[in-house]
């Protein structure tokens, strides 16, 4: 008898128990998506701006469209030179190759700086993160000239090339972060299995560094994506235009803007980077499940 | 290892070796017009000074612009490429503010287009810096040319460049808006300033929406003020060519309409981004006095009524209205082939089949037969803006000369005490004086 | 796995290396390591060689000279530093930025660390808010972020519309007022917490689970594991997102470009350095100050960076340590 007394009083213990932390859940959940839908706001009322008529975006600014005008989705893609896909598809290109070599060419500098010993480490550290801090504008000029010589303007060699020489310093100080974080234990023992190392570069760390390269995919993804200033002084043909050059052909500061189409193909140019951004996601969440010792 | 991790890092590479494969043969296609005639030394087979015009010649033409624009610009390329079908025309645009930076740094690199579009605010650094060529040297006919619009790209005597066409500055007006608040549209050509006020503050106490939208970071608007008072913005050799007081006294008439409550509060003016997010364009203003003649229809297009063009107050005393080159067509010292830009440039000016595409979109068109021979297919408001125009016309005075090196920084400068004006962080004696003092530190360089 | 060091040696276990150098300066091993480093580094030898160095060094050059972008440039020595020291609006930008980074750093990083705490505990729809998070981040840089800015902070804007309801009237628009408009632009900052969160996420993933496994058999709680393990190990990203935002901070351009409408208003309010600098190289053509500006910055962000790195010394733990 005592016993199921005790057993009767645990289980309404854990019936409370798991009731409370089921509201705690629930308030959680609230919480976070009360911030969600403020934090969205912005992008929500583009969204219903880009199916509203462009007269009346700015005189009837609240977020539910009284008229509904598909029609700037059209009109958006097909309203420039060249509809609004190959803009994308130049971008995919620019991006692609951009992300591809940031992955290959940062991690391999990042290996050697964090798990490599070598004569002027310190100063080529600070060397490379030197290279970051120096804003674009003032060095645009000279890179202008330097591409004119190889005769790279007009073409995507200047947006491209660079990133297989690990120009983007960011993500090799990121990678060196991560993976200095990871055991050294775990390179000894691949070292007296016989690796040498490349191959504990390539086996061991970079398996292990899946959600840094994830992140050096999606960011530099994004980057490029956006990267207005580079692509309009290297491109100046307007077939070689990118998402965001393309967009701002949308605007202008003097007449009318067709706010409504660039609203549209605004929403448009999110779907490939957000989508990557969901693909790559999956990358974030495989993390260290085993490590890899054994 | 297991064999999973021992596939995974080999199917990483084969990916790795394909996409990369893939990207730099789609990055080298990107790139097969890699033509580019300014960027290296010319080679002895170029065709330079006339010799031989029909070898084929690629010429680059810059301008700026929304996307209607740039699409009838490709049509007028066309149009030239019919009759000369020698020479190509590359085209370059892109928007207002980014096109700057990309003619600085093209010009910087040895790339200038060989036509490029000037305003007057750059003109003059750019030709004072040798990047421009004299129009007088070259084979276009200026002849047809409004000789009011002609001196605003003279210097020294040399023609760096050439009006599209003609603008002016001045008030806008929404009849509908004075209908409703019950009062009468006043006569252009005697009011006066107090008039403009006292009609703006009975808009605003009858009706609902403000009475006007001013601005005091034009020089435009400014310009005009002072030549009323027989004075100018920039003197013919450069130097500042008003009083202070002058200054101060237009800003205190703008400050003025806000703290009547005739005219938007400070934040809610300098919210206005372009003509179609303006007060008057969104029917909440039935005055607006810093437009151009060739906004109407941008702004009426978004008001969906008919507005009226209207000179600005006391007009009709001292005319300080002028005719502005709305923008330029000038040929880059860097060019290979000055006969051929030159060839398109007057193309461009004297030809009615480009004046036809175009229409007013650059200004009411420089040459006065062209203008003549189009004004029957301009669209409403453009006619409006013709017939505008061709009224004040005749009682203009001359226009103001071109401005000096540095001038690229005043609408700046202005703008920025300007809005020290609105938030009261200043008086307007305060902010006409140090507008003196940066103006000149600016244009004394 | 058990270490097989011999119990007299005072070397911890992964040290070969590092004794063999001790005992004899540069070994056969240690210039085979330089030889391994310097062909992992070969990519970036040869990108700063062909592509960084050049430009660098030219725009060192340029800052002293006289330089309109049109015209040939012209020497002129220290006359552009000497300049920056009376420039009135360059301290007023200084002031703007400094502001910027200390006010709005701080904020991204606690916000992007607390979220991504939360976001780790494994709730259900994770991968829902972590997408709803980040969104904000992709808008950035977009032509469209100055109209969706002032939608949201205008003076007819959302924010005065909500604290309408609460009774406030007559308020100024926030974005287009010189006291508030830079406090719009660290809201933005703040608003794009998405980016550092994400790394953090990344960081709290990549900790071994053999450590939390380890301490739930040692019976330890959720917060004594959060400050044990999580914290610790964590700081190596604490560490890099305190950099890179820090330098993201100061180089801030775009943000300041669009909303101000590149003009830096109302009333130099929003000047960031950059902007300052970018106005003055193609505005004004004067490139040849706009390159000895850059160069101040960069030593200023260089000095700041290296304070952080040696006082990192103190809170941050690297696993391979």
């Amino acid at each position: 008898m005592a016993t199921t007394e005790l057993t009767q009083q645990g289980a309404a213990r854990d019936a409370e128990r798991r009731r409370r932390g089921r509201l705690k859940r629930l308030l959680m959940h609230l919480g976070l998506i009360a911030f969600g839908l403020t934090m969205l706001y912005p992008l929500l009322w583009m969204l219903s701006s880009s199916f509203k008529p462009t007269e009346l975006i700015f005189k009837e600014p609240g977020l539910w469209p009284t008229e509904f005008e598909p029609g700037n989705y059209v009109e958006g893609w097909t309203a420039l030179r060249n509809p609004f896909h190959h803009y994308i598809f130049n971008s995919l290109i620019i991006v692609a190759g951009a992300v591809l070599g940031n992955l290959l060419a940062c991690s391999l500098a990042a290996y050697a700086f964090a798990r490599l010993n070598f004569t002027g480490k310190k100063a080529f550290f600070a060397i490379m993160l030197g290279s970051i801090m120096l804003p674009v504008h003032v060095v645009i000029v000279p890179q202008y000239i330097l591409f004119s010589n190889l005769g790279w303007i007009n073409t995507f060699y200047p947006l491209i090339v660079p990133k297989f020489l690990a120009v983007d310093a960011f993500f090799i100080f990121l990678m060196v972060q991560f993976i200095r974080g990871l055991p050294r234990e775990l390179d000894d023992s691949a070292r007296i299995d016989g690796c040498g190392h490349f191959r504990i570069y390539w086996r061991i760390i970079m398996p292990l560094c899946t959600p840094a390269l994830a992140t050096t995919a999606i960011f530099t993804f994004i980057w490029t994506w956006n990267d207005f200033f580079s692509q309009l002084v290297f491109l100046t043909d307007p077939d070689l235009a990118t998402v965001p050059l393309a967009l701002r052909q949308f605007v202008d500061s003097q007449g009318q803007t067709s706010w409504g189409p660039l609203f549209a193909m605004s929403v448009v140019a999110l779907g490939p980077v957000f989508g990557f951004f969901l693909a790559g996601q999956r990358y974030l969440v495989r993390g260290i499940a085993t490590t890899g010792i054994k | 290892m297991t064999r999973s991790s021992r596939g995974r890092p080999r199917r990483a590479a084969a990916l790795l070796a394909v996409v990369s494969t893939a990207v730099l043969v789609a990055a080298a296609c990107g790139g097969d017009d890699d033509t580019d005639p300014a960027a290296d030394d010319p080679s002895p087979g170029e065709a330079t000074e006339g010799a031989g015009d029909d070898e084929p010649v690629e010429i680059r033409f810059s301008w700026w612009g929304s996307d209607s624009r740039h699409e009838q610009t490709q049509q007028i390329i066309e149009v030239f490429q019919e009759e000369y079908p020698h020479i190509t025309v590359v085209p370059d645009f892109t928007d207002w503010e980014s096109y700057w930076d990309r003619l600085a740094t093209a010009t910087a690199g040895g790339d200038a287009p060989d036509v490029m579009t000037q305003e007057e605010r750059y003109m003059t650094d750019y030709a004072n810096r040798g990047q421009l060529l004299d129009l007088n040297e070259l084979p276009v006919d200026l002849s047809g040319i409004d000789p009011l619009a002609l001196g605003g790209g003279q210097i020294d005597g040399a023609q760096y460049a050439v009006a599209t066409g003609v603008n002016a500055f001045t008030v806008i007006a929404d009849p509908q808006a004075f209908e409703d608040a019950g009062v009468q549209v006043p006569d252009d050509s005697t009011w006066t300033w107090e008039q403009l006020a006292d009609v703006a503050a009975q808009i605003t106490a009858n009706g609902d929406v403000f009475g006007i939208q001013p601005d005091g970071s034009n020089e435009a608007g400014f310009k005009i003020y002072a030549r009323q008072h027989g004075q100018e913005l920039y003197n013919p050799d450069g130097t500042l060519g008003f009083e202070a007081d002058t200054l101060a006294e237009w800003w205190e008439i703008q400050l003025d309409f806000i703290e009547s409550g005739a005219a938007p509060s400070p934040t809610e003016l300098l919210e206005v981004e372009g003509p179609d997010t303006s007060y008057i364009a969104r029917n909440q203003s039935a005055i607006a006095t810093a437009y151009w003649t060739n906004q109407l229809g941008a702004l009426s297009g978004t008001a969906q009524r008919e507005l009226a063009l209207l000179r600005y107050p006391g007009e009709g005393e001292n005319p300080g209205m002028y005719f502005k080159p709305a923008m330029f067509y000038s040929i880059s010292s860097q060019t290979e082939h000055p006969e051929e830009a030159a060839l398109f440039v007057d193309f461009l000016l004297n030809d009615v089949r480009a004046a036809e595409i175009m229409l007013t979109d650059r200004g009411l068109p420089a040459n006065v037969d062209v203008r003549q021979q189009i004004l029957s297919q301009l669209p409403e408001t453009e006619t409006q803006v013709a017939e505008f125009m061709a009224e004040i016309g005749p009682g203009l005075s001359d226009p103001p000369p071109p401005p000096p090196n540095g001038a690229g920084e005043i609408p700046a400068i202005l703008t920025r005490l300007w809005e020290e004006l609105l938030f009261e962080r200043m008086t307007p004696q305060q902010a006409a004086e140090q507008f003196v003092n940066e103006a000149n530190a600016a244009i004394g360089g | 796995m058990v270490s097989t060091k011999p119990v007299s040696a005072p070397v911890a276990p992964g040290d070969v290396t590092a004794r063999l150098t001790r005992r004899r300066g540069k070994s056969v091993l240690q210039k085979r390591e330089n030889r391994a480093a310097y062909l992992f580094l070969a990519p970036w030898f040869l990108g700063l060689a062909l592509i960084t160095i050049g430009p660098i060094v030219a725009s060192l050059v340029l800052s002293f000279t006289d330089y309109s972008l049109l015209e040939s440039p012209n020497w002129i020595g220290f006359e552009n530093y000497e300049r920056m020291l009376d420039d009135p609006r360059l301290h007023n930008s200084l002031r703007v930025t400094f502001t910027y980074v200390f006010v709005s750093v701080p904020f991204v990083l606690a916000l992007a660390l607390a979220l991504a705490m939360v976001l780790d505990r494994g709730l259900r729809g994770l991968p829902f808010y972590r997408s709803v998070y980040y969104l904000p981040s992709l808008l950035g840089g977009s032509v469209a972020i100055a109209i969706l800015w002032k939608i949201v902070f205008g003076t007819n804007g959302l924010v005065n519309q909500v604290l309408g309801l609460f009774g406030f009237e007559d308020l100024p628009g926030w974005v287009g007022h010189p006291d508030y408009a830079l406090g719009t632009l660290i809201i933005l900052n703040v608003w794009t917490f998405g980016s550092p969160m994400i790394i953090f996420l990344a960081g709290l993933r990549q900790i071994p689970h053999m450590y939390y496994e380890a301490a739930a058999v040692d019976g330890a709680g959720s917060m004594r594991r959060f400050f044990s393990i999580t914290l610790p190990l964590l700081t190596p990203i604490i560490f890099f997102n305190l950099i890179l935002e820090t330098i993201k901070a100061f180089q801030t351009f775009s943000q300041a470009f669009i909303v101000s409408g590149g003009t830096g208003g109302p009333a130099d309010s929003t000047m960031f350095y950059t902007l300052y600098l970018y106005l003055r190289g193609f505005g004004a053509f004067d490139m040849g100050y706009a390159s000895a500006l850059a160069w101040f910055l960069l030593m200023i962000i260089a000095g700041l960076t290296a304070v952080n790195f040696i006082a990192s010394r103190f809170w941050v733990h690297y696993g391979d340590d």
